[in-house]
């Protein structure tokens, strides 16, 4: 709602304000005043009705539950949370408290709680949706840039891609990634031989990853706070980037005094099991493709119709300055572009987000997938409903909030740099 | 021809260096690709899996014996499109003669499945024509509109329930969903939308809390929880699992439709309002028929691909055991004996619902030029 929208509902809402069936036309002021009072009192007693009506219907569902869930010997209580869940999730981490008092991630096991479980799944949804976001982010971009490229064979590919996807079900894309792609990859004894650094296998995805050997502590905080200062001083175009650009040379250059060495992990294949480097499950490499390439169809849509509304002036102002289309894409179109787009992208990652919850037709751990074991085993399948809903909610208005923050400050810079 | 070829291909491939490389890295693949994929539709592909199970994929478990009944609510549901195409659409040559081709390629397909079968599909066709007609050239009975789909839709899931409704499935399950949610949500959703703009704060904060509250949780969820608390609510009851399920595609994408439908009304100006209340209409007649006419023609388009988007998440009632389009195409890849026809199974019901989905959205784009040609 824009201020002006508010406003303007605020006037009409306004008691005794400009009521349909007010007489206009009587200049008699005490009479004027009875009837604004009146219609005052009237809007006042519709509202606490209304107000008493909704709280009656949630009072009276509440108790038509417990009165159910008591006759089957239920009680609706929260304590099952803090039981052992004595399931396992396949992947997941948790917060614990055993060591210290400062939390600790440790991956999920059965004699973990309730609790946990739910962590561990609202963990994996989050998981899904940051990387989901950010690529499928990528991915559109291109495919709404695609779209509208000088390149016949590109243009009209990424034209059906776009309609292929917008056009069936989420859910037979997932399950199709799944069993039909995912799945059918070579089973890792003959996986071993094909893939050099890669492992591209029935039981899950190996990627080389960095690690740290030697004494982490101290120089891996120097380390993160080094490449924090790096990317700050690769994104940021302010007077201070030198200096900052500075620090983090020097900070890493400190973590690598204090005895850090980098080493990279390459995942090793035997014949019926992989370790080491980066390990992606086949559910979650099937979520995040399907989560990802589904999203970008959508984001690609909105792209194309922002480039495409964007005034030919612009194309034609660009071209006149001796710009190539390229240059002209992204100093001119693209910057401008995401301002506009930005509210309609944050829809798209509210309902990635939302997405990830078909997760449980394929068994990825995420939190539907944790509420359903967790209803099974523990019978308290309306109390999960609302840690759930409640998980939900907090996770959209997370993503909405931080889409507002990003447009606030764009908006207020005048134009993306 | 050589030469126009050259050029085209001069202009829209290698008009510059970077589209030269992308056309060199891109064709290659489509054409391999392209190559793989025909080659296995035409070579190793086993297609007879789809005609042995294509009741499976279109009823689901419905008993073989009463499938007259299937072919009649197939019937009532394309009277209905063909009537509601009617009023929209003028049925004009071209439609008769597009019919009648698709009616003749269907027709030869289904040729090995009996006389049965090719007379149901002729007569479903030809009754959804007559409608399309009846309506676009008698106006009259456009006014019995709202009371025909009414009387149609409750026609068509009695004539389905007597073999009992937990036998529903396939396709038509997935259509009977979507129609029934799209049909349902449609005055609670213009409910909501003017609750939403209400004067009085209370209604005004229930139902956008109402609207935000649903649109911030998965759609799967929802059907979940009514599935598992209608039970505990009447449990002397026995609400069927359909049932259920609509009721959670109801309440989720009332508040969907309840924000399409806000959107129409704050695009009807302010000045129609005010020039409907100088004459001394009541509120509601202001709303019955100034605003909500004006605010239902912007909403038409978006309430369509909406229908898309509820005939997409169909497939989401896997969840409470139903067995839908995409999940009777599950269970017959479940047989061992069927195990190695994945991709067979997988590409017709992508094809399927591809081109389902490409006729909502060929006619939501119609519909929108369409309804842009009439305002200012």
């Amino acid at each position: 709602m824009t201020i002006q929208q508010e406003a303007h509902a605020r006037e009409r809402s306004r008691p005794g304000g400009r009521l349909a069936g007010d007489e206009d036309t009587d200049h008699d002021a005490p009479a004027l005043a009875r009837s604004r009072r009146a219609s005052l009192i009237r809007h006042n007693a519709i509202q606490i009705l209304i107000i008493a009506a909704a709280g009656a219907a949630a009072i009276l569902f509440g108790v038509a539950v417990t009165d159910a869930l008591s006759a089957k010997g239920i009680r609706f209580s929260f304590s099952f949370l803090r039981d052992i869940a004595g399931f396992d999730i396949s992947e997941g981490v948790t917060v614990a408290l055993s060591a210290g008092a400062w939390p600790q991630l440790e991956s999920f096991t059965a004699d973990h709680t309730i609790a946990q479980a739910f962590i561990a799944g609202f963990g994996n949804t989050v998981r899904i949706s940051v990387l989901g976001i950010v690529f499928s982010t990528i991915l559109g971009t291109m495919l709404g840039v695609g779209r509208l490229s000088t390149n016949w064979v590109v243009r009209t590919l990424s034209f059906w891609l776009v309609e292929f996807i917008r056009n069936t079900p989420l859910l037979i894309q997932l399950v199709f990634w799944y069993f039909a792609v995912v799945l059918q990859f070579p089973p890792l004894a003959s996986a071993a031989k094909l893939y050099g650094g890669i492992i591209i296998s029935q039981q899950g995805t190996y990627l080389p990853a960095l690690s740290f050997a030697g004494s982490p502590g101290v120089s891996l905080w120097l380390l993160s706070a080094g490449v924090v200062l790096a990317l700050a001083a690769f994104a940021w175009k302010g007077r201070m980037r030198w200096t900052v650009a500075g620090g983090g040379a020097v900070l890493l250059l400190a973590a690598f005094a204090a005895g850090l060495q980098l080493a990279v992990d390459q995942p090793v294949a035997s014949r019926f099991q992989a370790s080491g480097g980066l390990a992606i499950s086949p559910e979650m490499a099937a979520i995040l493709l399907a989560i990802v390439f589904n999203t970008a169809a959508y984001i690609a849509e909105i792209v194309r119709g922002a480039i495409d509304a964007l005034p030919r002036g612009q194309w034609e102002a660009a071209a006149s300055l001796g710009l190539n289309r390229r240059s002209t894409l992204h100093e001119i179109v693209l910057p401008q572009v995401f301002r506009v787009v930005l509210p309609s992208f944050g829809n798209q990652y509210i309902s990635l987000a939302k997405n990830t919850a078909l997760g449980v037709a394929i068994g990825f751990p995420e939190l539907f997938n944790v509420y359903g074991t967790i209803a099974n085993q523990t019978g308290h399948s309306l109390e999960g409903v609302v840690i759930v809903m409640l998980s939900y909610l907090v996770l959209s208005w997370i993503i909405s909030a931080l889409v507002s923050l990003i447009d606030g400050r764009l908006a207020k810079h005048g134009a993306m740099r | 021809m050589i030469a126009a070829s050259l050029k085209w291909s001069r202009h829209n491939l290698f008009a510059k260096p970077l589209d030269a490389v992308l056309s060199l890295i891109v064709i290659p693949i489509c054409l391999w690709t392209a190559y793989t994929i025909v080659e296995w539709a035409l070579r190793s592909a086993q297609w007879d899996i789809i005609p042995e199970s294509l009741r499976v994929l279109m009823i689901g478990i419905y008993p073989p014996d009463q499938i007259w009944r299937s072919w009649t609510a197939v019937a009532i549901i394309g009277a209905l499109l063909g009537s509601a195409l009617g009023c929209v659409f003028r049925f004009r040559r071209a439609h008769a003669v597009a019919l009648a081709a698709m009616l003749f390629v269907v027709a030869a397909i289904m040729l090995p499945f009996g006389t049965f079968t090719v007379a149901a599909l002729a007569g479903v066709v030809l009754l959804s024509a007559g409608a399309w007609l009846l309506y676009s050239y008698v106006p009259q009975t456009r006014r019995l509109l709202v009371p025909m789909w009414l009387a149609g839709l409750v026609a068509m899931l009695a004539v389905l329930a007597p073999p009992g409704v937990g036998l529903w499935g396939g396709l038509l399950l997935s259509v009977i969903i979507t129609l029934v949610t799209s049909i349902v949500t449609l005055p609670l959703g213009i409910l909501l939308a003017f609750g939403r703009r209400s004067r009085l704060s209370s209604v005004r904060v229930l139902c956008t809390a109402y609207i935000e509250v649903m649109r911030s949780v998965p759609l799967i969820l929802i059907v979940y929880w009514v599935w598992i608390t209608v039970p505990v609510l009447a449990p002397q009851h026995n609400v069927s699992d359909v049932a259920r399920g609509m009721v959670g595609f109801v309440l989720f994408y009332a508040a969907y439709v309840a924000e399409y439908v806000r959107s129409g009304l704050q695009n009807v100006p302010r000045g129609q309002t005010e020039a409907a209340r100088s004459l001394g209409m009541s509120e509601l007649d202001v709303n019955r028929y100034i605003v909500l006419p004006q605010a239902i023609r912007v909403a038409v388009p978006p309430l369509v691909g909406n229908v898309l988007d509820i005939f997409n998440c169909a497939a989401l009632v896997f969840i409470i055991g139903l067995t839908d389009f995409l999940r009777a195409g599950q269970m017959i890849l479940a047989n061992p004996q069927y195990s190695d026809r994945t991709y067979e199974i997988y590409s017709f019901l992508f094809l399927t619902y591809f081109l389902i989905g490409c006729l909502i959205t060929f006619v939501a784009r119609r519909l929108e030029a369409h309804l842009a040609k009439g305002s200012r």
